[in-house]
């Protein structure tokens, strides 16, 4: 079998949804820029050798639509010769490209592949545009099409997660991401993005430029009191809040993945690889847990043990999920989301899987650590995890 | 140029206080363009500074009008008919702003009270203001006379006082006052300007004392404060015998000096015990010792968090209602009250009929009514010619800025001449000398009716005169009996002139019973038959009607009367479909409350003139039904209407099913719009709500003129069966599952969607009017089968507000 290795990887930095800087910015476009900084920094790498481009997204509609990996391809290579798709898994959709093309390298179907993923949520609405159940489903099934947030409820019970618990951990997140920013921890894996905004004020065409280049979802100054006062979103009753669950977003991170063969001819120095994947279905109404089911799996693939795990991406769609899991399987906090999660730094979708990827390459270069896990929880009932190795220079 | 000539396109309003605020929002309701100053703050904070702001920043130089002007935006009831029409308002302020004043049509000055600071001001306004322009002070108190001192005759000739009542929006009573200067053109100006555009009954009033709502109103409260002292009565019991039962608001006495602020109270008291000093009423208007000590303690009322009442947080996190001990000046747990008198009173429907007999009550309470009401009746009768020169004026003044259902002249007539007279001499009271050369006339009351029209007794002429400007109002209570063309036990038929029939409801609520939809077919009926030009449906009291008649459908429910039920939901569909398909024009003139079946009414009609204030929805959930008079129907069919080449289709009928499914009431004429009840194009506003029937029936001419057809029943209504019912099936587990809705909200949630998808078709297609209505009545009578609904009926007719089970 062919080793697939992960040559390098970036990500835009994350903009806030609906009304943050890279609204202006088309997801099409957003992709195109972090790709092509990326293989701006393998120069060795023809263009045309590219066998694929995999782009995982949630909402695969509207600006996503007319199969977006393909238009990525196109818009990004300055060429037509090489191919382009979309995958989607929902939230794991930028893990499961990567873990696509790590199987078609590996099998020999390709050598080289860009894969990742990018969401706009700015201009999409949850869900999409005309959201069409069936009723006899529905009828048979209620929690089937329950949005997101009841799933985090329903786990929040079923795991006994208090309001306090989820505060507590939304805030740490917060000040993980504040902490990690300041630090400059993510300046390294960020494409700066460059913005235009044209609009009319007081009957005057205006316009704007101005780079992005920073997480604009860490806020400072949060408190526990303040947390406190956050009323619940989807359920009267309930526990989460817009403090403790994950930030609607726009982002897109890309990885070059590359056969070994193809590595050593080019010359080049690859930084991580998948050493394995694995996705469990289970009951949507605790959709949450489903790394509960999958990192096991991922991890004896690997031939793993958790404690061999230096440092864990888990995507924090909800703290009521992400405490759920940390306890039920002992994760080390001092290893989980060190530069803090998804509910400080944002969750787009369908790149989430590709920007943790991109992250834990980074943090385990960092700390000269060789063993990550990336986990998050699937909508309608899954759950996916990958554990990546790095590859010491 | 002359009143007809003058358009009020911009205003200024000088002042945002809880007045000038409101004054804007109200001329932004409709539809003027609006400038509101206020001064500059006194000094940079270091809150200020925190903020980045300077002495130069626009935000700080408008901190004290935009603080007042969000505040308003939040007032509850609304001040605005539209949230979005608060973009009609331009905020400024005094240093910056004052040119601005040059692009206005009309200049009104709601600064403080003082005499000094507003010549100030109207210093400054002369220094922009182009000549021509109207200017009026908003003043309870300051004589008008003596605010002329250094105006230019420009000025003067168009300056007058424009009095409104808080709040504004809602209180229709506009007092004018002209100086001496004042062009009777520019007065002629805003008492129909008033009328037709701001929707208020406009009162001219002579520059006396407090002018004429203030002077009697306020003498009313001050005299009760006496008059408790006197009886030694409680806060509670005067505000039970003051309240609804004698035709007054429901915030009765005390409540209402608490929500208006009792400085606002004692500041008139004073300033007229100021102005009559000497006079044996200036008396009336000494603050007694309880008001004194609230004064000084700071006890204003619902803006100082305590006044006659005090909400109290007791120990389980709940809150209680204090109220304060007149005596020992301590507040106490507020105490039911009760009066034999009262309850015996309480079957009694008619007003005036209830006062007649609470005045001959032998109890405490009768003895009260009659200290208090005799003392009020010639106080009134003291105040002609000297605060008004007409009874009406001094009727409309009290009913419009208290909100008394009757003024002291129609109650004067209510009780009878002598019977007055009798008990005014009884309180050791006299009369002027007017009323016994009236009584001497042979006049036996203050009004009558002629020609259908109103008349008062005029005390010049000492002979009865019209009322002036009822030409633009037609009431059904002026009509004389000839007009009454038909009647059953729930409604009259009545000739409007010009061909145009009116029907009026009069059950209790104006709710909608067998009578009301017998009416209803008939009076079309009729209308088709004999000629007629068309058919007005409008009712008076309160409000257009509070929908179908509950009591009846929970009857028959629970006797389990099914083959009965069914037919009256079938006749309660065949009149709103009558309503729609007639050979003549139907036009509905809602007010007030226009809920369920009232709404559906609304929904049929050829076109709509509502009142400004009318509130209106389709609220069936509420009761556990959903609409079953059409309503339903008529949402999937605008649904339909609405879809679109390629627009998404589930996204339109979530909007209407939400509508119904959520039970909203606009809060306003404008809202229903916004809500889909109302349609642009064909229906209409009243601002006055009490021109809405002579609107109705130029309405129905009009459409008659322009030839009108019965409609072509509709078979091309889109519904768009599983396509949408996906939606609403998860929607209402989602819903349920977020404990936003009880398991038979989604019961009801599940049948209202399947009605409006036109079932579980397996694709989107065309059906008529009668499947949908079909539909809607299956579904209307298996909620009546279920006990939760039935709950929630009983629940609604016992206490008046819905039950969430």
């Amino acid at each position: 079998m062919e080793t697939a290795y992960i040559v390098t990887g970036y990500r835009s930095a994350v903009g806030k949804a609906p009304r943050g800087s890279l609204r202006f910015v088309r997801p099409d476009d957003l992709a195109v820029a972090v790709i092509r900084h990326l293989l701006a920094q393998v120069p060795e790498l023809e263009k045309e050798r590219i066998d694929d481009v995999i782009v995982g997204n949630a909402t695969p509609e509207a600006e996503q639509g007319l199969n977006i990996g393909r238009m990525v391809s196109l818009m990004g290579l300055d060429t037509d010769k090489v191919p382009g798709m979309t995958v989607n898994r929902y939230c794991a959709s930028g893990l499961e490209s990567i873990a696509i093309a790590t199987a078609k390298i590996q099998s020999g179907m390709a050598d080289c592949i860009l894969a990742g993923g990018v969401e706009s949520m700015s201009p999409i609405p949850f869900g999409g545009w005309r959201i069409v159940p069936n009723a006899k489903v529905a009828k048979a099934h209620e929690d089937w099409y329950w949005g997101m947030g009841l799933t985090a409820e329903e786990v929040a019970r079923r795991y006994r997660v208090s309001r306090e618990e989820q505060d507590l951990f939304g805030l740490n997140s917060h000040q993980k991401a504040i902490a990690a920013i300041e630090a400059g921890k993510f300046k390294d894996q960020i494409v700066p993005i460059e913005v235009e905004e044209i609009w009319v004020d007081e009957g005057k065409k205006k316009k704007k430029s101005y780079l992005f280049d920073t997480d604009e979802g860490p806020r400072k100054g949060s408190s526990p009191e303040a947390l406190a006062r956050l009323r619940p979103v989807f359920d009267a009753k309930g526990s989460v809040t817009a403090g403790n669950a994950s930030q609607t977003s726009d982002g897109a991170a890309f990885v070059l993945v590359m056969s070994e063969r193809m590595v050593h001819s080019l010359g080049l120095k690859p930084r991580a690889r998948l050493a394995s994947y694995h996705v469990v279905g289970l009951e949507p109404a605790i959709m949450g847990v489903g790394p509960i089911y999958a990192i096991p799996k991922a991890l004896e693939k690997a031939g793993k043990k958790l404690q061999d795990v230096h440092l864990i991406e888990l995507n924090e769609a909800f703290a009521s999920q992400s405490l759920a899991i940390q306890k039920e399987l002992g994760l080390d906090p001092q290893t989980l989301n060190v530069n803090g999660g998804a509910i400080a730094l944002g969750h787009p979708l369908g790149c989430t899987g590709a920007k943790l990827t991109v992250q834990i390459m980074h943090e385990l270069e960092a700390r000269n650590q060789t063993t990550g896990l990336v986990t998050m929880c699937v909508g309608t009932g899954q759950g996916a995890a990958g554990v990546i190795e790095r590859i010491a220079s | 140029m002359t009143a007809k000539s003058r358009h009020i396109r911009k205003a200024a309003v000088l002042g945002s206080g809880v007045m000038g605020s409101q004054i804007a929002c109200h001329l932004a309701n409709i539809g003027v363009e609006v400038l509101l100053l206020d001064i500059l703050p006194r000094e940079l904070t270091d809150e200020d500074r925190a903020k980045g702001w300077t002495e130069t920043s626009k935000a700080w130089r408008n901190k004290i009008v935009q603080h007042h002007f969000e505040a308003a935006k939040k007032l509850k009831p609304a001040p605005l008919y539209h949230s979005g029409f608060a973009d009609r308002i331009r905020i400024g302020n005094f240093e910056d702003d004052l040119p601005l004043v040059a692009e206005a049509d009309w200049i009104i000055e709601a600064v403080i009270e003082r005499r000094d600071i507003k010549l100030k001001v109207y210093e400054s306004i002369e220094k922009h203001r182009k000549p021509g322009t109207l200017v009026s002070t908003n003043t309870s108190g300051i004589p008008i006379n003596s605010l002329l001192e250094g105006r230019s005759e420009d000025f003067k000739r168009h300056f007058l006082g424009t009095h409104f009542f808080n709040p504004p929006r809602y209180l229709k009573l506009l007092e004018i006052i002209p100086s001496k200067e004042t062009a009777p053109e520019v007065q002629e100006f805003f008492m129909e300007y008033g009328r037709k555009f701001l929707g208020k009954d406009t009162v001219a009033c002579p520059d006396t004392p407090a002018f004429i709502a203030n002077r009697i109103g306020v003498f009313s409260i001050m005299h009760l404060f006496h008059l408790v002292q006197e009886l030694g009565l409680t806060v509670e019991q005067v505000d039970k015998l003051t309240g609804p039962v004698i035709g007054r608001p429901k915030s009765a006495t005390f409540r209402t000096a608490d929500v208006v602020g009792l400085d606002t109270l004692i500041n008139v008291a004073q300033g007229l015990a100021g102005h009559l000093q000497g006079s044996e009423e200036a008396k009336v208007f000494a603050l007694p010792p309880f008001l004194e000590h609230m004064q000084a303690q700071g006890w204003l009322g619902q803006k100082s968090g305590q006044g006659f009442y005090k909400k109290v947080k007791d120990s389980d996190g709940g809150s209680q209602i204090h109220a304060l001990d007149l005596k020992a000046l301590a507040y106490r747990p507020s105490e039911r009250v009760k009066f034999a008198s009262l309850e015996a009173a309480k079957p009694m429907e008619d007003l005036r009929e209830r006062m007649r007999f609470l005045l001959s009550a032998k109890d405490e309470a009768g003895n009260f009514y009659r200290k208090s009401t005799f003392a009020l009746l010639h106080y009134a009768a003291g105040r002609i010619p000297e605060s008004a020169e007409a009874c009406y004026k001094i009727d409309q003044a009290l009913k419009a800025g208290f909100g008394w259902q009757l003024g002291p002249f129609e109650l004067w007539d209510a009780l009878g001449m002598e019977r007055v007279l009798e008990g005014v001499e009884k309180e050791g009271l006299r009369l002027p000398d007017w009323v016994s050369q009236m009584h001497k006339e042979g006049a036996k009351s203050f009004y009558r009716l002629k020609n259908n029209k109103k008349e008062y007794w005029d005390i010049h002429q000492k002979a009865y005169a019209e009322i002036p400007g009822q030409e633009a109002f037609l009431l059904l209570e002026n009509l004389e009996e000839h007009r009454l063309v038909w009647k059953n036990k729930g409604c009259s038929l009545y000739d409007i002139g010009d061909g145009v029939l009116n029907l009026a409801f009069h059950t209790k609520m104006n709710s909608i019973g067998s009578e009301v939809l017998q009416g209803l077919q008939h009076s079309i009926d009729v209308a088709e038959k004999e000629g007629w030009n068309g058919l007005v449906i409008a009712n008076e009291g309160e409000q257009f009607s509070a929908g179908a008649n509950l009591a009846l459908i929970l009857m028959l429910a629970i006797e389990q009367e099914w083959d009965e039920l069914s037919f009256a939901v079938q006749a309660f569909q065949k009149s709103t479909m009558r309503v729609r398909y007639s050979d003549i024009p139907v036009v509905v003139a809602p007010h007030g409350l226009t809920l369920g079946g009232g709404c559906e009414l609304c929904l049929h009609a050829d076109a709509v003139v509502a009142a400004a204030e009318t509130y209106i929805g389709l609220v069936e959930v509420g009761v556990g039904l959903i609409p079953g008079g059409g309503g339903t129907k008529e949402f999937a069919l605008r649904a339909s209407d609405a879809y679109r080449e390629g627009g998404i289709r589930t996204n339109v009928l979530r909007e209407r099913f939400l509508t119904m499914g959520q039970a909203k009431v606009a809060t306003s004429a404008k809202e229903a719009f916004d809500l889909g009840i109302f349609v642009e194009g064909r229906d209409q506003i009243a601002w006055h709500g009490d021109r809405r029937i002579a609107l109705a029936k130029q309405k129905v001419l009009q459409l008659h003129e322009a030839g009108y057809t019965r409609p072509i029943p509709r078979k091309d209504i889109t519904v768009l069966g599983q396509e949408g019912l996906g939606i609403v099936y998860a929607g209402a587990n989602a819903m349920k599952a977020g404990h936003y809705i009880s398991e038979h909200d989604q019961v009801i949630s599940e049948k209202l969607g399947y009605v409006m998808c036109g079932g579980d078709l397996s694709q989107a297609q065309q059906v008529d009017e009668q499947y949908l209505l079909d539909l809607e009545r299956e579904a209307f009578l298996s909620l009546l089968s279920t006990k939760a609904t039935l709950e929630r009926i009983q629940h609604m007719l016992k206490t008046g507000k819905p039950l969430r089970n």
